[in-house]
């Protein structure tokens, strides 16, 4: 069955997008153009999520295989094509891209200043992850992931904080040379196979086991290098420690809502990538450095967990809850178990909307009060008892720190057992290292809580009102709490389609 | 007739300008407005005049002094194309003040034959003449700025470099004619291939043509000239001048190092070289440190025109990976990535351009904040910089990848991990200049009225589409640059 659903996926944000550069500038509060562009901007994302949802609900179940398939040649001279599928491995992902994005432009609905620019680049950041995570042909998701980059660059450049020129400095070089380790990587895949080919299904299988190349003398395995290469030119996008600065730098100066789609949907695509392309291209390569991965896993979980005990801003707390969750990700994915792969590709779609729930709830105190700390320089409260005051705005962040702290119930529950379960068989240290970050964090999420939401107001907060969520916000964080709540209480269709795709993975790992 | 009827739009070019000089001696006052407006109806007409011969190719005119064919026929189209978008970018400059457009206009038309000529030039002595003719055009360009110091300097220096490059030239053929006794590259060829040379001869011959083309091409060791010339000379016109000069280095480039150094190989889009001596060795190791050295100057300047100039010295170097590999995907990338670059150079000088008229700088530090202020400008800026560099997804990233794939190809694995090092280093420096842009939006001072915003953004446009559409359809101007290859005498 031939449909297009993932091309208007892709192609509705990119037309919205371009839409907002040339609908007629409005100059008051409630242009006529200003309202115009906003409902375009919307209505492109919402559009490109109907149709992700759509494609998701349509998936048959009990199948490994890849479903959905587009493919059209686009460079014909390189064999390059654009290929779309979906199978296990990415349909949590698409729904992830598909309920995060409508939110953040939704949240961006009353910026001051430039909110056009801000939607404009949202939309296009939509579409170039919609087409890094549908792509079949390594060459088309390269392009794709290393287009995300460049809307993030504006996104901290125009509208981020004090420090905002050199969080964007950063970001951009760290992106540039992780990109150029990527593009080292393509092309010595590309090179080491005959017929030469991009195509993820070609190179699947153990095609490039026992290849080998010439470098300055030394003969090296292509495998190896290229998946090194990967592994490390990822990580320059996504917080793997000892790499994160940028990423927390970044975390303090840009928008909030910008950092929602940098932690929480970015670093869940990175890290889709880095198994789509571990699993199915490297799956020798990938068991000879599981242990490692399940290291590097576990490092950023600790250092993660440590950091985020220190942090006193709400900011810097959502980049280490970042590290962590991404941390466990990567135990699971290393564990190359089925209940561990399981739920670490089930993490990534509940690590995004756990964050992302943190991130808002986390962009509506800021807006109120100006503030995203809760002690300030000198360890003085301040914030505390909004509770009292924004009561849905408290229920709602008990939601989303309940399902980062994994409580039953809820999404994080789901994935971060799994998870737990599936590090067993790598070692049994891994589940104490694991239960024991859960409680820490179960430590500094209350902590959090407690100073920002319970207690006495501080002086500043009691004098001012604080608002409760409006309409419209609630509007849109209904549907984000609805599918934590879903994702924890009913994962069984999610999982039944991720599972035979894993199983089919696995077996031709081990 | 016929050969006429071949050699017709460097004949329009011709008359065109004869017009534009007599135009100037005659109109005075606001008529000079026409001037720019006949200029671009001569051009447009070279333009389509070009398309049409591409019936007759290949085929050799005047005794075989000149070839009309497929690389001839292609470089034709980008120098008329250059030359158009060059003469509407200084229409909207300051910099080109409105009573000295004539002559602006009569030396791009000038150029724009000598590079017509010297694309489809096949006799050496044509080639040189052609060549000297642009070069002597270019640095009246360059010194265009008369009452500023930095464009008298960029005019005497590139004078210099390229009345050196002549002489090198020069020597060159004269070597080469004493072996072969012929002016024609292809009689030139064949005896060679005949007489048995000795090695130190062919590797003087080479070294003295291949330095002349790499000052032409800025390559090094030759490249110094190009950030003074590029920064003194006013801003539209370095555009066209870092166009025009490399272009024209690489269309003889082809020709010659291929037309006469190397012949066709056994496998079908292959050459191999004549004799036993390995010239594209050499042309690796220059092309690998113009990659480095440029990339690294690139990431010292603290003038944004200097950059742009240091990242044409490091695109030089990558351009440079097309010729080494003696195979047609490596020269149709070439082409390729020609294509991108003309929009792209031409869009960077343009916006730089626009800076310098409200800054009456291009300091990095002063162009501090200007992504507030003026922020299609700056986006354009950023897209036209990454697209040059080839950062990945921009167009100019499937020309670099091309390259890359072409050298890859021929297990030149240390030179694509060079290119992918410098490539990575060029991004750096636009992320420089990227970061002073967003700088602090409150030190800039309130720019002038905004007199032209609308033709600007139109003609930003007008640039950015066909970059963007070869990017898109990357697969149908490679096939035309390799079906431009199919068609070339050789």
């Amino acid at each position: 069955m031939e449909n297009h659903l993932i091309s208007l996926m892709l192609v509705a944000p990119f037309v919205g997008a371009v839409l907002q550069a040339l609908l007629p500038a409005g100059t008051g509060a409630r242009t006529f153009g200003r309202s115009t562009a906003r409902l375009v901007a919307l209505g492109a994302s919402l559009i490109s999520s109907l149709a992700g949802a759509a494609l998701v609900f349509s998936m048959q179940t009990h199948t490994a295989d890849l479903q959905m398939i587009e493919s059209h040649p686009w460079i014909g001279a390189y064999s390059i094509q654009y290929a779309m599928g979906m199978d296990g491995l990415n349909a949590p992902l698409v729904l992830l891209l598909s309920i995060l994005f409508p939110i953040l432009i939704a949240a961006e609905w009353d910026r001051p200043r430039g909110e056009r620019g801000v939607h404009g680049l949202f939309l296009i950041l939509q579409a170039a992850l919609v087409g890094a995570v549908c792509a079949q042909d390594i060459f088309l998701q390269f392009f794709f992931w290393t287009l995300s980059a460049l809307p993030f660059y504006f996104l901290v450049g125009v509208w981020g904080g004090k420090r905002r020129e050199s969080a964007a400095f950063r970001l951009v070089v760290t992106s540039a040379i992780g990109n150029a380790l990527l593009l080292a990587a393509l092309i010595l895949i590309y090179h080491s196979i005959e017929p030469h080919s991009f195509l993820i299904q070609d190179l699947a299988g153990g095609k490039l086991v026992g290849k080998t190349f010439d470098f300055l003398g030394y003969t090296l395995s292509v495998p190896s290098v290229a998946f090194i290469l990967i592994g490390a030119g990822l990580a320059l996008r996504i917080p793997i420690w000892p790499v994160h600065g940028w990423f927390t730098l970044v975390s303090e100066e840009a928008p909030m809502t910008v950092v929602v789609a940098l932690s929480a949907i970015t670093v869940p695509v990175g890290a889709y990538i880095f198994q789509r392309l571990g699993y199915s291209l490297f799956p020798a390569t990938f068991l000879h450095f599981a242990p490692a991965i399940v290291v590097v896993g576990a490092v950023n979980l600790v250092i993660g967990t440590i950091c985020a005990i220190a942090q006193r801003d709400l900011r810097t707390l959502l980049a280490y809850i970042c590290l962590v969750q991404l941390g466990l990700v990567l135990v699971g994915m290393g564990s190359l178990s089925s209940p561990g792969t399981v739920g670490a590709i089930y993490l990534q779609l509940v690590m995004g909307l756990g964050i992302a729930g943190f991130g808002i709830f986390a962009n509506s105190i800021l807006q109120r009060t100006g503030m995203s700390w809760f002690f300030d320089e000198e360890g003085k409260r301040t914030l505390g008892g909004v509770a009292l005051q924004a009561p849905a705005l408290a229920t709602v962040a008990a939601l989303a720190v309940a399902s980062l702290l994994g409580v039953p119930g809820f999404g994080g529950f789901v994935g971060s057992t799994l998870v737990v379960i599936g590090s067993y068989s790598v070692s049994p240290g891994m589940v104490v290292l694991a239960c024991v970050a859960t409680l820490l964090s179960g430590y500094y999420l209350f902590t959090m809580y407690r100073n920002v939401f319970l207690g006495e107001a501080s002086s500043e907060l009691s004098s001012a009102k604080f608002q409760d969520l409006t309409f419209g916000e609630r509007a849109y964080l209904l549907p984000l709490v609805g599918c934590l709540l879903f994702f924890g209480l009913y994962p069984k269709p999610l999982i039944e389609l991720v599972r035979p795709t894993v199983l089919t993975l696995l077996s031709t790992i081990k | 007739m016929r050969e006429f009827v071949l050699i017709l739009p460097e004949v329009i070019l011709a008359v065109t300008l004869a017009f534009v000089v007599v135009a100037e001696l005659t109109y005075h006052g606001e008529q000079l407005r026409f001037v720019t407006v006949s200029t671009l109806l001569g051009l447009v007409a070279a333009f389509v005049q070009t398309f049409t011969t591409y019936r007759h190719v290949p085929v050799a005119v005047f005794s075989g002094a000149v070839s009309i064919d497929g690389v001839s026929l292609f470089f034709k189209l980008l120098s008329i194309a250059l030359a158009g978008l060059s003469i509407v970018a200084a229409s909207h400059s300051e910099e080109i003040p409105p009573g000295r457009r004539t002559e602006f206009s009569a030396l791009v038309l000038a150029a724009t034959l000598a590079m017509c000529l010297a694309a489809s030039a096949s006799d050496m002595l044509l080639i040189f003449l052609s060549l000297q003719l642009l070069n002597i055009v270019v640095f009246f360009i360059a010194g265009y700025g008369k009452r500023s110091l930095f464009s008298i300097e960029a005019g005497v220096k590139y004078l210099i470099f390229s009345g050196v490059a002549g002489v090198l030239l020069l020597y060159g053929l004269a070597v080469l004619f004493s072996i072969t006794h012929s002016l024609n590259i292809y009689e030139a060829h064949r005896a060679f291939m005949v007489a048995s040379v000795p090695r130190t001869q062919v590797l003087i011959i080479f070294m003295l043509i291949f330095l002349s083309l790499g000052s032409q091409v800025a390559g090094f060791p030759m490249y110094l000239w190009a950030p003074d010339v590029l920064e003194g000379a006013p801003t539209p016109a370095s555009g066209f001048i870092v166009v025009a000069t490399r272009m024209t280095g690489f269309a003889i480039a082809i020709r010659f190092l291929i037309g006469v150094f190397a012949q066709s190989s056994l496998t079908n889009g292959n050459w191999e070289i004549v004799g036993d001596f390995n010239w594209p060795t050499i042309v690796a190791v220059v092309s690998g440190i113009t990659m480095l050295v440029g990339s690294f100057l690139a990431l010292r300047q603290n003038r944004a025109k200097r950059m742009v100039g240091c990242l044409a010295i490091t695109q030089s170097g990558f351009l440079l990976l097309g010729i080494l590999v003696l195979d047609q995907v490596g020269v149709a990338a070439l082409l390729y990535n020609l294509v991108i670059e003309l929009f792209a150079f031409v869009g960077i000088f343009y916006i730089l351009s626009y800076f310098y008229e409200q800054l009456h700088s291009d300091n990095l530090n002063d162009l501090r904040g200007m992504l507030n202020q003026s922020v299609p400008e700056c986006i354009c800026l950023v897209l036209f910089l990454l697209c040059l560099v080839g950062m990945p997804p921009a167009p100019g990233f499937i020309g670099k990848f091309t390259l890359i794939g072409a050298i890859v190809r021929h297990q030149w694995w240390g030179l694509a991990t060079l290119a992918i090092l410098s490539s990575a280093l060029s991004t750096v420096a636009i992320a420089r200049l990227a970061f002073h842009l967003i700088g602090d939006a409150t030190l800039l001072k309130k720019f002038q009225s905004e007199s032209r915003s609308f033709e600007r953004k139109a003609f930003l446009v007008v640039l950015l589409v066909p970059m963007l559409l070869a990017g898109l359809f990357a697969n149908s101007v490679l096939n035309w640059a390799g079906k431009s290859l199919s068609y070339i005498l050789w």
